[in-house]
């Protein structure tokens, strides 16, 4: 029995709560689409999506937890990567000259 | 007695990790969405949102157990803390690079 | 640039310096190719590494200085380290004796040649640069003009394999800052064995082994290493990385104990790290959640004294990490830092992060310093207290965002240094 199946408060248990709380770090991914689609600059939307990313990552490990699924860690560990060199392979092309990092 | 005692202590640690994360997670939210230029909101993504991310695997790895497959979690949170800062210092250095002035006080918003 | 140089010598009339004496060299160096350097009366600096080519290297700049009249062949080592850092003097000596080697090889040459000037050149060996910490070519073309200067030296023949810091492309922004001085440059058309691509690295047993190592062993952590399949996979994947990585990965051998202590002093500075991170951006936190946003962001220039490459990364990184400061940019030992609050300026100009640092890669004791404000390090680049102008490159329209309202931006400023 793992620990999320442990009774957190009036019948539910610790893995309900991590739902919730992958819900809301949902929620709070979604308000930075905001500066994505935004802008104004090409920077602000690159943050926004890393950010974007770094929170997925987030909720990706909560539900692997909750739904004690730990293969949904591995996914994370790729989405983490990918979200890195996301970030710096866009940065390096929107500058014209190159030559960031 | 005592094992039970431990869980609980355990299930009430995951739920406060998972709290903070939450709350640093809004933060960094907050600055990104209010803060004037893309330098401060840089600021909040690779911080707040590092410590929010930082708290959220924390408590999964405490969740899933560091003997099981927690201590991928624990990976996690160390590229976190590596990439992170690092994806944030090359988004701000290519806007430097591409002549964005950081806003000062009296700025317009922008 | 050395593949000019390796054409004809005239290519350094390109040279804005002393115009006489290169032409006067050329034509002398006409009738042999191989000493196709330019002669001149003042005396050369060879910066010395050791690479394959500096054998071959000397031989040119003897014959050329034996045959030109120069008075003297300097060879110099410019120092890739700092004076008073752990193993400073293992690498002054080792330094030592590669310049010793080189002199005696010079001495052999002139011995030898046959030209009447040979018995009069003096031969000079010196390390250089030792007192600070170099960052690229600009930095390194100063010691060496200084050098020149106390000299009286007019002339820099370059290895075509000189590299100081030994990873990256250094040769070729050598030769153009050295363009920009009154010294001639020009680069010793020698056989090169190979032709590696240059932004590599040796590849040496050492960085292939740690590489292979640290692949594997987080394959295995990923995996299952008791299953044989993991293992097989493994083993073949950690192989291909280290082989394909090992000479872009990796700048220097790990060493014992060098290495092994980095790592131990690294986890002291973890949890520091970390309980920094959590009190700061608890107060970050309530000025973002503040209602008023009661920020005063300002950009800052910040000189530090950690070596280049990765405690460069390091500091870098824990300054990002610390809330209300963001590395920007790094240009040679200068970071250009954002701050959001003034109370992150402050910490960060009182210079802990970087004893921290230096504790890390250097141990206790180089971790005693003046903070960068005593040293005077620190500069404020924009609102009421600033005190030089924002290098921003202000580029062709580069700019999206509402601009203009900002007086300190100079697009003059670019190259300051």
């Amino acid at each position: 029995m793992s620990l999320a199946d442990a009774t957190l408060a009036a019948g539910y248990t610790l893995g309900d709560f991590l739902l919730v709380a992958a819900a809301g770090f949902a929620v709070l991914a979604v308000g930075m689409l905001y500066r994505a689609v935004v802008g104004p600059t090409m920077q602000d939307r690159v943050l926004a999506v890393n950010v974007f990313g770094t929170n997925t990552v987030v909720i990706l490990a909560i539900l692997g937890a909750a739904l004690d699924e730990p293969t949904f860690l591995d996914i994370a560990l790729v989405y983490a990567l990918l979200n890195f060199l996301m970030a710096i392979a866009i940065s390096k092309f929107t500058v014209e000259r190159g030559g960031v990092l | 007695m005592s094992a039970a005692a431990l869980e609980t202590a355990r299930v009430w640690l995951v739920v406060a990790l998972t709290l903070f994360g939450l709350f640093f997670t809004l933060v960094s939210m907050t600055g990104v969405l209010r803060l004037p230029d893309v330098y401060s909101r840089a600021h909040t993504a690779s911080q707040a949102d590092t410590l929010g991310a930082g708290f959220g695997l924390a408590a999964v790895a405490l969740t899933v157990g560091l003997a099981g497959a927690g201590f991928k979690s624990v990976l996690l949170l160390f590229f976190i803390f590596l990439t992170n800062p690092t994806a944030a210092h090359a988004i701000a250095r290519a806007a430097f690079e591409e002549g964005i002035v950081p806003w000062t006080e009296g700025d317009d918003r922008r | 640039m050395w593949w000019v140089a390796d054409a004809d010598s005239p290519s350094d009339a390109g040279d804005p310096g002393d115009g006489s004496a290169d032409s006067v060299g050329s034509t002398a160096a006409a009738d042999a190719d191989a000493a196709g350097g330019p002669a001149a009366a003042g005396s050369v600096i060879v910066p010395v590494e050791p690479t394959s080519t500096l054998r071959s290297t000397i031989a040119h700049v003897a014959e050329a200085a034996a045959t030109g009249g120069a008075p003297a062949i300097h060879l110099v080592e410019i120092a890739s380290w700092r004076n008073g850092d752990p193993e400073s003097d293992e690498r002054a000596a080792a330094a030592e004796r590669v310049l010793e080697r080189a002199a005696a090889w010079t001495a052999a040459d002139l011995d030898d040649s046959e030209a009447p000037g040979a018995a009069d050149v003096e031969v000079v060996t010196a390390v250089i640069g030792a007192d600070d910490y170099l960052f690229g070519a600009d930095d390194y073309v100063r010691v060496l003009a200084e050098y020149a200067e106390a000299n009286r030296a007019d002339r820099v023949v370059l290895d075509p394999e000189y590299t100081p810091v030994g990873n990256t492309t250094l040769l070729q922004p050598l030769e153009f800052a050295l363009s920009n001085t009154s010294l001639s440059v020009e680069t010793a058309p020698v056989d090169r064995p190979t032709r590696r691509e240059r932004f590599r690295t040796e590849a040496t047993t050492g960085r292939l082994v740690a590489l292979f190592g640290l692949s594997l062993g987080f394959y295995l952590l990923l995996g299952d290493p008791t299953y044989w399949f993991d293992a097989v996979t493994g083993v073949a994947t950690a192989a291909i990385v280290s082989i394909t990585l090992s000479r872009v990965s990796l700048d220097s051998d790990p060493a014992i104990p060098r290495t092994p202590m980095r790592i131990l002093r690294g986890l002291v500075y973890v949890p520091v790290l970390l309980f920094e991170i959590l009190k700061a951006n608890l107060v970050v936190a309530r000025v973002i959640l503040d209602p008023r946003l009661p920020i005063e962001p300002t950009m800052n220039r910040m000189r530090v004294i950690v070596g280049s490459g990765l405690p460069l990364m390091t500091l870098a990184n824990s300054i990002t990490l610390t809330p209300g400061t963001l590395t920007v940019r790094a240009r040679d030992s200068d970071l250009y830092v954002h701050s959001l609050v003034p109370w992150a300026r402050e910490g960060l100009f009182d210079g802990s992060l970087e004893r921290w640092t230096r504790f890390v890669y250097y141990g206790r004791r180089s971790a005693r310093l003046p903070t960068p404000r005593e040293r005077d390090d620190v500069a404020i680049l924009q609102g009421d207290d600033a005190t030089e102008e924002l290098p921003i490159a202000a580029a062709d329209g580069g700019d999206v965002t509402a601009e203009g309202a900002d007086p300190t931006a100079d697009p003059e400023e670019v190259t300051d240094r």
